[in-house]
């Protein structure tokens, strides 16, 4: 069964669409990310999703069932633009939010005080939200998102913002939920992080579906012909070699893809000689060089500035 | 439904619990208090001191019986008015001009010239520095009006002792006519009306604010969105207003709770302390002015509460907001406006035009209500009225909210208002 699908979605604001015949489908218990550069239709899908918006056109599915409000409160929702009640305390904030997805009395007070455990927020329970730091505000966030145990975790840039302690705890939170059976999609463009946790992926640009299926699928779809260089020495004479076809410099570390039909050995061969390399790995492409081709330079710069 | 409860039980408590709430209801029946009481102290208590007043009479037969009439009592016995003569002088007006000086060094609160051919029409003159205290200034004019009066009689020759019973001044009493019967008026009506109309326009606009400030609020924290990832956005404005609604009747509760207690026994406790009130006669109000006064609160709270939802929904800002709010405020400063015209013609045509129109009749048919009940079908116009725009009201400000509560950015034009609407 698939825990979400998108059927040819369009949704235009006057003359501008946001999302053009866009699908996909995640299957249960994946872990799916959904990728571009702002606003490429992420957010719109997401809240298309979410029934907030309605979509001019096409159809959704969620846990094989037409979305409708009895549908929300098996969903999780955290926004991108996520905010609290500011004077509401911690514990109310959280009880009235759990209300609102039909949690109700003792269970609801129970679940609140074990992720407030969890999260090592026990001593605000009783403080005002506005006296949070913006961490901990994430934190009291993530909990509204999952405190009902949804089967459907939607997440809208879920990382943004988030120190890598708090990273990681949410990258550990989202592995759980998978273990479980829950099925969790969220959307990002910082890449390594979908490279380390997604299942699968769908890469929209300017409101259309560029990509999408399994990421181990779509990198052997690329070859491996790109070779990640971790060196030391000035390096800068490499993107003038004719086989090379395309470089990413980092100054220490440089993403190279090769021209069709040519041997890494080779290319190893002329940089030993030049500069001392640490590392020579033949791979597939990272996403983050998937993404640059697909999207186009321009594009993907004004989103990586961010 | 369980989750509207949730929405309205969110809103309640916060509310309830802020200190603006806990003082404004504590505030409420204080200035309630001050406004029955401090009508009734001001008449009793102020003047508290004795005057002097020099009189200069040219006649030389007034003063005698003026001193003798003028014998209002301070609350100690004391008289009120210690009356001097000033002997006439040669030079009158020399002499006037230092009276003046004494009256400007407050050596005298006033004088009184009473010239010679006062009997004959001549104009007696009251000097003073402050020339508007009409009570005092009518009583020397009621007591120099009978002197006069009586030496014209005297003067063609009647009895002094059927003069006195010629001279008796006519009472005149106010009375106030009902379908109920003929009842005592001592300006208690006007008193109520503008009371309990003033009370209505306060608490529309206040409660309005808090929708607006609340809206708004949900708004920019963002909270908005992750509320309706759970339920629907009309379900959300529905249950604020209601939640507010509630919060609205608990402090019409309290002010109910005192304002009974208050007209029933402040009487016996101003009495206490200052018994010439007991002749002040405390107004009574039918208690269909209440059923009414609460109808169209809810009525006139639903329209502006609903009105104020949707531009909350509009804007980013209280700043913003405020400007949108200006004219819908203005509707219910107008009426305001209007009350004097219609409390003093409340049947004419255009006092019935002007409360059948949903936006003023909360204040202007509640206010004809208490000046003068009129038809029963009048009132059910206005009612009918009032209930048609405000689910007209409703449904647009839900079609708005529905998108403007997820926009942010610029404010939204005219234009792009009508299109939100017609968003699927």
């Amino acid at each position: 069964m698939n825990a979400l699908e998108v059927e040819n979605i369009t949704k235009s604001f006057g003359d501008f669409y946001a999302v053009k015949n866009l699908s996909f489908k995640i299957p249960e218990g994946t872990i799916y990310s959904l990728l571009g550069p702002n606003g490429a239709g992420k957010t719109t899908t997401i809240r298309m999703v979410m029934n907030i918006i309605i979509p001019d056109d096409g159809q959704i599915k969620i846990l094989d069932q037409k979305m409708d409000e009895g549908m929300k409160s098996r969903i999780g929702y955290l926004p991108e633009e996520r905010g609290l009640y500011p004077r509401m305390k911690v514990g109310e904030q959280l009880l009235f939010l759990a209300e609102q997805k039909g949690l109700h009395g003792q269970d609801a007070r129970k679940r609140i005080d074990n992720w407030l455990e969890r999260f090592d927020l026990t001593d605000w329970k009783f403080k005002k939200t506005e006296e949070l730091s913006r961490g901990m505000q994430q934190k009291i966030q993530f909990i509204t998102t999952v405190i009902h145990q949804p089967d459907l975790i939607i997440l809208d840039e879920p990382f943004s913002g988030l120190d890598p302690v708090n990273t990681k705890l949410l990258k550990d939170i989202m592995l759980e939920m998978k273990r479980q059976g829950n099925t969790i999609i969220f959307s990002t463009h910082r890449m390594e992080q979908v490279e380390m946790i997604s299942d699968n992926i769908c890469l929209i640009n300017k409101a259309e579906k560029v990509l999408e299926g399994n990421l181990n699928w779509i990198k052997q779809q690329y070859g491996k012909n790109t070779i990640v260089l971790d060196y030391v020495g000035d390096a800068s004479f490499i993107k003038d070699i004719p086989e090379i076809e395309k470089t990413d410099d980092y100054g220490k570390f440089m993403e190279i893809k090769l021209k069709e039909q040519t041997d890494p050995q080779d290319l190893l061969k002329r940089l030993v000689d030049k500069i001392r390399v640490n590392k020579f790995e033949v791979r597939e492409p990272s996403l983050n060089a998937i993404f640059i081709d697909k999207v186009g330079e321009k594009n993907a710069q004004d989103t990586v500035s961010h | 439904m369980r989750k509207i409860l949730s929405v309205i039980k969110r809103e309640y408590i916060q509310i309830v619990r802020t200190k603006g709430f806990i003082i404004g209801t504590i505030l409420g029946p204080v200035l309630m208090a001050a406004f029955i009481v401090v009508p009734i102290l001001v008449q009793f208590v102020s003047v508290d001191q004795q005057e002097k007043i020099g009189v200069v009479d040219l006649t030389s037969e007034i003063f005698p019986e003026l001193d003798n009439k003028l014998d209002q009592k301070l609350k100690d016995g004391s008289r009120r008015y210690l009356l001097e003569e000033y002997k006439p002088e040669t030079n009158v007006e020399e002499q006037l001009e230092e009276l003046n000086k004494k009256v400007l060094d407050k050596q005298l609160t006033a004088y009184i010239f009473i010239p010679e051919d006062i009997s004959e029409g001549g104009e007696a003159e009251y000097v003073s520095e402050h020339v508007s205290d009409f009570d005092k200034q009518g009583n020397i004019n009621r007591a120099l009006s009978s002197i006069v009066i009586e030496k014209r009689l005297s003067g063609e020759g009647l009895d002094p002792e059927k003069i006195g019973q010629y001279m008796r001044p006519v009472s005149l009493t106010t009375k106030k006519v009902t379908k109920r019967g003929v009842e005592k008026d001592t300006g208690g009506t006007f008193i109520i009306s503008w009371f309990l109309v003033f009370i209505l326009y306060m608490t529309v606009i206040f409660y309005g604010q808090i929708i607006l400030r609340g809206v708004i609020e949900e708004k920019s924290s963002r909270v908005v969105e992750i509320v309706l990832s759970s339920l629907r956005p009309f379900q959300l404005m529905a249950g604020k207003i209601l939640g507010i609604a509630a919060v609205g009747f608990t402090q019409y509760a309290i002010w109910g709770v005192f304002g009974i207690a208050a007209t029933r026994y402040s009487k016996s406790i101003i009495t206490r302390f200052f018994p010439a009130a007991s002749a002040f006669d405390m107004p009574t109000i039918p208690s269909y002015i209440f059923i009414y006064f609460v109808v169209f609160f809810i009525l006139g709270y639903f329209l502006y509460g609903t009105i104020y939802a949707g531009i909350g929904s509009m804007v980013n800002n209280e700043k913003e907001a405020q400007q949108l709010v200006m004219p819908v405020t203005m509707f219910l400063v107008v009426p305001i406006l209007l009350m004097m015209f219609v409390i003093k013609s409340p049947n004419s045509s255009l006092s019935v035009i002007l409360s059948l129109i949903p936006f003023f009749a909360p204040i202007l048919m509640l206010l004809r209500i208490c000046v003068l009940l009129p038809p029963f079908t009048q009132i059910a116009a206005s009612i009918l009225l009032l209930i048609l725009t405000t689910v007209l009201m409703i449904w647009i400000s839900a079609k708005i909210y529905r998108v403007g509560i997820l926009m942010y950015g610029k404010r939204p034009s005219l234009g792009e208002i009508v299109k939100w609407m017609r968003y699927g």
